[in-house]
């Protein structure tokens, strides 16, 4: 394991932070890391308030060749300095986006409704929100309370879908689409009840409650994974969680084997696919399409694998953008004093993805896609959506194949 | 065909292992590139040196003893490949000029001038005739870069400083990505009324289209303009990858990034797969051949234990020049330090030798005997290298 003693200072970490990029008030990852790191002592009070600057996109911590843990070191004095002074409401409101979820998507209807009017708007800017996004909405029908097991009994790839609180809560119809495309490949699906994964409390500061979240989710899958279930997560930050942080971070004694045997669903779809041959066919889907890579997908190290399952789809182009950050980081940039960050962030990747001139943009986490969505005025969808529609196309075609023979 | 198993395999995101992909790519080949961070290519000039220790460079090249690696390549070789550099960095919006039989000036921050090959649009008019009047634009608080170094070496030179509200190579460099911020400069700039033949600033034109920021600002005043190189953070050297990495992605060539090969699997000479560690876990990456484009000491490629130096990820024999008394020699500027000539040492084909391995080729500075500080040729011989390599590695696939 490499700490901050081993960064040379080379500047690659500087060159790939989106907040120093346009934020003047944050020193940057080598300083905000591994040089103040060393005059930070366990006993003595945090001082250094710019920390809370960083977004933890991660980017600092993918770029440097020397393996420091740059992002995280970070992310312990942003723990230690809430730790010590007093969070502003919006850091307890976002580390609770859980029990937030809960209580709005039950009373969907009103809270959309709250949640779009001027009047809450303005209530949101006092209280230190960002006003320049829209606020997701919620669905009463959350992945909850939808239909929780899928596919054959006895099936030999078992899956548990942890699908986080955005897919839960928000956008259930897109989980919904993820646990039918996983069974129809041939695997056993199952939803368990599930909390939030702890990453909003992380960011917010409150170590305490992201623990809380994560003991309980540990339980739960633990013991899927001892009957040989493998983890599947579709929002790429609760896949970091859950394989990073909770061994690392949260320091949890079942966090390794969590973090081993979780998966990618596009890793798990690849290999249905290509190992198991599952018998499906891709139809044609002519779409010029923008395939924004969130950091926390290019954290993972595990390469970009929904972009192996879409090359497989005939007529579709997709280009690949990894080199920028969307801005909104989660709830970062639903904070006010981060509103003017998450914007120019916003703008430049969104101008990236128009200069190609697609009729949609993709990406894995639903931060992204609110941010992008926004910012580009384009469609912003899962990359599940374009597969499952490839495939639905090519069933079709394949039973009027079928129908045709006498 | 598993979904990791790939025609080649590349390990190092360096300039020699992307143009080694590229080639393969372009060549029809499924290839993979592995890389732990970023190159150390960012933090360069985004110049490219082909041989800079002479003014001629193919000169300078033939000049080399047969066991240099630029030998083994051969002049046409190494044309040809600076060509196809020069093709790729047009395709990625990012052109390139230069003459890889000659070598050009540019200008550094400390006011002397250097000798490279192929350098970016940006810097095309750095080289300057004697006698020309210079103007150097320098921005506020910016670190490391001290206009009167420059001023103090040319006679005919004067400067300015423009406060862009941020200190930082990389914020006034994204601040030029804004068109209003680029208009309010230039109506700054032509307050100036600069009677000087070409005006230069530091190298913070833009991140995105660096060319056309230079031609609005060149048009507005009607001057040649052109950028000076800065101390890391490299805005020139973040382009250069970042261009080089969209033609990846557009060749569908597949990225694992930020991370270690921790294993090697081989059966008997052939090399089935390497282990990537990705956050959590392991993964396994099959390839028919792979190319070792890893670098030297700075990269990693290379480790120095105190009597030996090993090879990170294979484990391959190393040549070291003598013990090591000899590595380094007393005066640390007078260059060629027998350190520089250690590396994996190749056959024509580029295979390491006596690696007992037969679907395994080496490129860039990894390369024994390269000495690229002192005959200043890193990213030249990492392009002509990678190239050879990656045709090598073509003939054996096919």
């Amino acid at each position: 394991m490499t700490t901050f003693e081993h960064c040379v200072r080379c500047t690659l970490c500087v060159e790939n932070c989106p907040v120093f990029k346009v934020n003047p008030a944050f020193p940057g990852p080598k300083q905000a890391g591994p040089d103040a790191q060393r005059f930070r002592l366990d006993g003595e009070r945090s001082v250094d308030d710019w920390v809370k600057l960083c977004c933890q996109c991660q980017r600092c911590q993918v770029a440097c060749p020397y393996g420091v843990n740059v992002s995280e070191i970070i992310l312990k004095a942003q723990l230690k300095y809430s730790h010590e002074h007093m969070s502003p409401f919006t850091a307890h409101l976002f580390a609770n986006t859980y029990h937030l979820g809960k209580l709005a998507s039950l009373v969907a209807p009103v809270t959309n409704a709250v949640t779009s009017s001027g009047a809450a708007r303005k209530v949101m800017g006092v209280l230190g929100l960002a006003t320049n996004l829209p606020m997701p909405e919620y669905r009463f029908l959350t992945l909850n309370r939808g239909r929780r097991r899928k596919g054959k009994r006895r099936s030999s790839r078992k899956v548990v879908f942890f699908h986080g609180c955005y897919l839960g809560f928000n956008r259930p119809d897109i989980g919904r689409g993820i646990r039918d495309l996983l069974a129809g490949l041939g695997c056993r699906v199952v939803i368990p009840k599930q909390t939030c994964c702890g990453l909003p409390a992380l960011g917010n500061g409150d170590l305490e409650i992201a623990k809380k979240f994560a003991r309980k989710n540990a339980r739960v899958l633990v013991d899927y994974i001892d009957r040989g279930y493998q983890v599947v997560y579709a929002c790429t930050s609760c896949g970091l969680t859950l394989a990073h942080d909770y061994p690392e971070v949260l320091e949890l004694p079942e966090g390794r084997k969590i973090a081993e045997n979780t998966y990618n669903v596009h890793e798990v779809i690849l290999d249905l696919l290509e190992n198991d041959a599952a018998d499906v066919e891709f139809g044609e889907v002519n779409r010029n399409i923008a395939y924004h890579i969130p950091c926390h997908l290019k954290a993972l190290g595990i390469g970009y694998p929904a972009a192996g399952v879409l090359e497989k789809i005939p007529g579709l182009k997709t280009t690949v953008l990894d080199d920028n950050c969307c801005g909104l980081a989660g709830s970062y940039g639903f904070k006010k004093k981060n509103q003017q960050t998450a914007e120019k962030l916003g703008v430049a990747a969104a101008s990236a993805i128009k200069a190609l001139e697609p009729d949609a943009l993709i990406s894995d986490c639903g931060a992204c896609r609110m941010q992008l969505g926004h910012y580009t005025g384009l469609p912003a969808l899962d990359p599940s959506e374009i597969i499952i529609a490839s495939l639905e196309k090519g069933a079709s075609k394949k039973s009027k194949g079928k129908r045709r023979i006498p | 065909m598993s979904a990791y198993e790939y025609d080649a395999v590349v390990i190092g995101g360096g300039v020699s292992g992307i143009m080694a992909s590229l080639t393969l790519a372009s060549g029809g080949f499924k290839t993979a590139l592995i890389s732990r961070g970023d190159p150390v290519c960012c933090l360069s000039t985004g110049c490219i040196d082909v041989f800079s220790h002479s003014d001629e460079p193919l000169g300078g090249i033939r000049a080399l003893l047969p066991d240099h690696p630029y030998s083994l390549v051969g002049e046409k070789g190494i044309v040809d490949a600076l060509c196809f550099f020069l093709e790729i960095m047009d395709e990625a919006g990012l052109p390139y000029e230069g003459d890889p039989g000659r070598n050009r000036k540019i200008l550094t921050p400390i006011g002397s001038t250097k000798n490279t090959c192929l350098v970016p649009q940006t810097m095309a008019h750095a080289d300057m005739s004697p006698g020309e009047y210079l103007h150097v634009i320098s921005f506020q608080g910016i670190k490391d870069f001290f206009p009167s170094y420059i001023t103090s070496r040319h006679r005919n030179s004067t400067y300015s400083v423009y406060d862009a509200g941020v200190p930082t190579t990389l914020g006034i460099a994204a601040r030029f990505d804004d068109a209003s911020f680029l208009d309010a400069f230039i109506t700054w700039l032509r307050g100036l009324e600069i009677p000087h033949d070409r005006v230069a600033l530091p190298a913070v034109l833009g991140t995105i289209d660096p060319a056309s920021v230079m031609e609005k600002i060149s048009q507005a005043i009607g001057r040649k303009i052109f950028e000076i190189p800065t101390l890391p953070p490299s805005i020139p050297g973040l382009r250069l990858f970042r261009a080089m990495k969209r033609v990846m992605q557009k060749r569908g060539i597949h990225l694992y990034w930020g991370k270690d090969v921790t294993s090697v699997e081989r059966q008997g000479r052939t090399v089935e797969a390497v282990t990537l560690a990705t956050t959590g876990r392991a993964k396994r990456v099959q390839g028919r051949v792979f190319v070792l484009a890893t670098g030297s000491f700075v990269s990693g490629g290379l480790f120095a234990g105190r009597e030996s130096v090993r090879e990170s990820v294979f484990d391959l024999p190393v040549t070291v020049p003598g013990e090591r008394k000899d590595w380094f020699n007393t005066d640390f500027f007078s260059g060629g330090h027998g350190i520089e000539r250690a590396g994996v040492r190749v056959d024509r084909a580029f295979r390491p030798v006596e690696s007992m391995i037969d679907n395994l080729f080496a490129c860039g500075s990894i390369l024994a005997e390269c000495e690229i500080m002192s005959l200043q040729c890193g990213h030249g011989l990492a392009i002509a290298t990678g190239v050879a390599a990656a045709k090598s590695c073509a003939q054996e696939l096919s």
